[in-house]
Parts: C-alpha cells; structure tokens; sequence
C-alpha cells in the first residue's frame, strides 16, 4: 500500500503536464475545429459551425497543392534522401580506407557540427550561403555553370531542392552517426564468410551489411517521417512559406490561419486533418519502435 | 599478411580505393563544416563579408546586436530554459525511478503513451493551447513559457533517463532500503551520485531542446522584452532588408552555448537513442 502510495505521487506531477498539455489540447483542438473561433474574438467564443471548415478545407484549390509540398517534397524527398545520405556516409567512415587514413575521427567530429548546430541557425546560415551575392551562386558563376545568380529560396523551380537541402544539412549526420554505430556491431565473422565465399565488395554490402542495418534504417526512415512531416521551423524560416504560399506545407498553413489570418477555427481543422494522418504513421510507429523502445528500455 | 582483427572484414585497400575515399570524403567534410565556420569568420566582418571589398576584422556586429537589446533576449532564454529544465528534469527522474524500479498495473501503456509524446505533432497543440493560456493570462509569461517547455521536455527526458536507470541494479537499492533508508533518500544518495552523467546529459540535452525552441515562443511571446533568444534572431530580418552581420553575430551567439554544452556529454548521448527520441 505504501509503495503504491510513493509510485503513485512519483508519476503524478509528470503525468499531469502530459495530460494538460498533450491530451487536453487535442481534444479542445477537435471541438475548435467545429467553430469559427477567431483569434480576435476569443472573449465572445467561437459559434458552432459543425463540419464547415473541413467543407472549406477539401473545396479549397490550393490544399492538394499544400498536401503534395508536404508529402512528396518536406517527407518523401528529405526522408530518402536524408536515409541514403546517411547511409552513404556511415559506409564511407566505415570503409578500411578511411581508418588507413585517419580521417574516421576527424569525420566524425565533423558530423558533430552540423549536428549540433540549431535549425534555426542552419537556415540563417544557408539563407546567407545562398543569397543573390552569397557564396553558393559566386562559386557556380567562377565555375561557369550559370551565368545569372539564382535567387534559391525565391525561385520556383529552385526553392524546394533548397529547403530539402537545407534539411539535409542539419539532419543527414544525426542518421549517419547512429548507422556508424550500428555498422560496428555487425559480427566479424558475416564478414569473413562473405569473404571465403569470394564476394566482392559490393556483394558484402548488399547481402551483409544492408540487411544486417535494415531494422535500424526502417527506425530512422519512420521516425525521420515524423520529424519532417511535423516541421514547421524550416519551411517557415527559410521561406516563410513563399514565394506566394509556392511552398507551404500542412504546418505552416495550420500557423499561417491561425495567427496570420486569426482564424483558429479553420487552422484547427487543418490540424485535425495533420493529426489524423500521423495517428496512421502512429500505428506503423507503436508497432515497430515503440515496442522495441519499449523493449530495449524496460 | 595479417591484419588488425577489428578491420580484417575489409581487403587491403588499393591505391585507387584509397584516391576515392579520399575524394569523397573530403568533399563530405567541406559540406558539413564549411558552412558553419564561414558563418563564424562572417560575423568577424561588415556585413558579414558580403562585400568582399571590406576584409577588415571587426566586433562592430556584436555591439550592434547588444545595443538591439540582444542582451534581453539572453536573459530571457537563460531564465525560461534553465527553470523549465531543472523542473523537467526533477519530474522526470521521479517518474523513470519508478518506471525502471517497480511493475504496476498499466505501466506498460503508461511508458508507450510517453513515447507517443516524443512524436507528437507539436503544431496541432498551438491552437488550443493558446485559447487555453489566453484564458489563464499566460500568453506572454515566463510561467507559461516554463510551464511548457517543461511539459514538452518530458517524453524526451522520461525515457533517456530509464534507459539509464535500468542499468544500475536494484539490488544497490533494495540492501539501502533495508539498512533503513527511504526511497527518497535512495534516489538522493545512492543513485544520483551514480548516474549524474546521464542525468546531467539528460538535462543539457533537454535544456539545448528548450534554447532553440522556435514555434511556441513564435506563438506565446508576443511583447519584445519577452521574446527568447531564436525570436531575437530572426528579428534582424528586416522585410526588405537583412542585417547580415547582425544576423551572423547572433547566430553565434545562440550557437556557441550549445556547442560548449554538446561536445562534452556527447559521449553520453548515443545518436541511434536521440533519433529515437526528438523531433
């Protein structure tokens, strides 16, 4: 009895927070979707408009155009990416050349930087690299592959790969460091059978190393999913969401209606709308992380 | 021939093998650190070096930025992140202590609810809780901007410290506990002074998640002499013009605590662990 006592006000403080600040709030969250709450109006309260946002929402032109940003170009492109990057990193710190030259340790302090440093400052310090008179365009001119300076984060068919790269920057050692460390735990031994076999590099690769790192890529990609599809700083901060709204994305358009237009009614539909589709990663998420974090950890 | 146990896996490495690795390595590492360190030189220099006419050293960004009331934005920072870490993490010990120490009915939900937190969607929570902190007169407040740091801190720090905690055996507890000692006086005396390099790493990490945190302060912090240090940042983009050395000069500014901090409890924080755990 006492030690349910003691359990019970050792969890309590940390179980409330999570409870006001995480449960409370979606369910408010949904019940604001339903109103036209206005962000200037919130003494008087919102009026009841049942399913009208969402109406709003699908009738819309440009919320295919904000789905197909998010998805194809802020997930699909920066986790694939992210997850080859990663990988091909990892493989190279790992390689026998690498240690003959005594690069690995430098290499790997060098990921830390990128790491390390705050997205927020990764796009202050890309936004500069890539300025009009930045040192990205003056190097491509010297080189002679363009002859005009690109405005990257103002130019249609620019802006996205400069976002994705951005991304890519500030993220790609995360993933890199932590295959690094799975790739030194595969058994000595699936190498040198490989090897009496005969196989050749690439074959050790593709029937060793890469099915022995595949549960750990499948981790990073799905967590990496959630990172990228939930972002709202890089988009914002690099773009603002522009030129026009060329690259906005769920996130900041949930931002972009609620405290630009004071329509938190509407935002919060579109939250809804984001809620609903992580709730489907979610179950991917419980099923193949979570319990194994779970598992590792209790 | 005999090779190093630990690299036999790879055959000796020709002369070309040798060139490409190079290649691509050094090509990997400009990319990674360039960037940064240009950064660090730029804000040495007017304008941040954009015009390349003007070589000249100087420190005039960062009187500049102090003289913007940059200095508020620090003391901001340092009082939301530092309150709402130590809190966090106090809260947090207690509920992995009892996480890695007892089984109880639910636990195991208990513990995948707080993993779920790690990915929440933190965006969705804006809207409702700002009529929620509106109603309470939190919204430009260091409560309420401790209040949730705190809260969102949490899912990370619960389940780092579990992670260490189930590694120190309970049998230290249990003989403390029947030599008369209390639970509290076990945590305290015995486990703390055990694990306080992962409690601290725990801390910091949670601390550097507060320090950058942009999206709440966006939303939370309207009145200038509150906003943080990354509001205080981007407050150097001007709509048409952009101060570059200023910008520069605060970058570095708000990037150099967090590299002092990083670099020596990285060695506790295991990457594959992190990216399992933040967003």
């Amino acid at each position: 009895m006492r030690e349910r006592l003691f359990i019970v006000t050792m969890l309590l403080p940390a179980m409330v927070l999570l409870v006001l600040f995480y449960g409370y709030p979606i369910f408010d969250n949904l019940r604001i979707s339903f109103t036209d709450l206005s962000l200037l109006g919130m003494k008087k309260g919102g009026n009841w408009v049942g399913l009208a946002n969402y109406r709003e929402l699908f009738h819309r032109g440009d919320f295919g155009h904000i789905l197909f940003n998010t998805f194809v170009w802020l997930t699909a492109t920066s986790v694939l990416l992210r997850l080859l990057m990663g990988l091909g990193i990892a493989v190279l710190l790992n390689t026998r050349a690498m240690k003959k030259l005594r690069l690995a340790s430098v290499a790997r302090f060098a990921l830390l930087i990128p790491w390390a440093t705050p997205p927020i400052v990764a796009v202050v310090i890309w936004r500069f690299l890539l300025e009009r008179n930045g040192v990205v365009n003056e190097t491509l001119m010297r080189l002679n592959i363009i002859s005009q300076p690109i405005a990257f984060l103002a130019d249609m068919r620019a802006v996205w790969p400069s976002i994705v790269a951005i991304m890519l920057w500030n993220t790609v050692p995360l993933i890199a460091l932590s295959l690094l460390s799975s790739l030194q735990t595969v058994p000595e031994e699936y190498y040198e059978a490989a090897e009496l076999d005969g196989a050749t590099n690439w074959q050790v690769f593709r029937f060793v190393t890469l099915p022995f790192l595949m549960p750990a890529i499948l981790v990073l990609g799905l967590m990496s999913v959630f990172w990228s599809f939930n972002n709202f700083v890089y988009v914002w901060l690099a773009t603002g969401a522009g030129p026009g709204t060329f690259t906005n994305v769920l996130a900041t358009e949930v931002y972009l209606k609620g405290f630009v237009d004071f329509r938190l009614g509407y935002s919060s539909a579109i939250g809804m709308m984001m809620a609903i589709i992580m709730g489907a990663f979610g179950i991917l998420y419980l099923r193949l992380v979570a319990r194994q974090q779970l598992e590792e950890t209790l | 021939m005999t090779v190093p146990a630990s690299s036999r896996h790879w055959r000796e490495p020709g002369a070309w093998q040798l060139v490409v690795v190079l290649v691509l390595a050094i090509v990997t590492l400009f990319v990674l650190v360039y960037p940064a360190i240009y950064v660090f030189f730029g804000s040495f220099r007017p304008a941040g070096g954009l015009l390349s006419a003007a070589e000249t050293f100087t420190i005039r960004n960062y009187v500049r930025i102090f003289q913007a009331g940059f200095g508020r934005f620090i003391i901001n920072s340092v009082v939301i992140c530092v309150a709402a870490t130590v809190v966090s993490t106090v809260l947090s010990i207690m509920a992995a202590y009892v996480f890695s120490r007892f089984t109880f009915r639910f636990k195991r939900a208990l513990f995948m609810g707080i993993l779920f937190g790690q990915v929440f969607p933190w965006i969705v929570l804006i809207n409702p809780l700002f009529v929620a902190f509106a109603t309470m007169h939190l919204i430009n407040s260091y409560f309420g901007m401790i209040l949730t740091y705190t809260a969102f801190t949490i899912p990370f720090s619960v389940y780092m410290l579990v992670g260490y905690l189930v590694t120190v055996p309970k049998s230290l507890d249990e003989a403390a506990i029947i030599d008369g000692a209390s639970r509290w006086q076990v945590i305290w005396l015995i486990i703390c002074p055990v694990m306080l390099p992962g409690f601290v790493a725990t801390a910091t990490y949670a601390f550097l998640l507060c320090w950058t945190e942009y999206l709440f302060a966006l939303a939370f912090l309207t009145q200038t002499d509150l906003k943080t240090l990354p509001l205080g940042l981007y407050q150097f983009f001007g709509d048409d013009y952009v101060d570059w050395g200023a910008v520069m000069a605060a970058s570095v500014v708000t990037t150099l605590p967090v590299f002092l901090l990083f670099l020596p409890i990285q060695g506790w924080i295991s990457p594959g662990r992190i990216a399992g755990a933040v967003k």
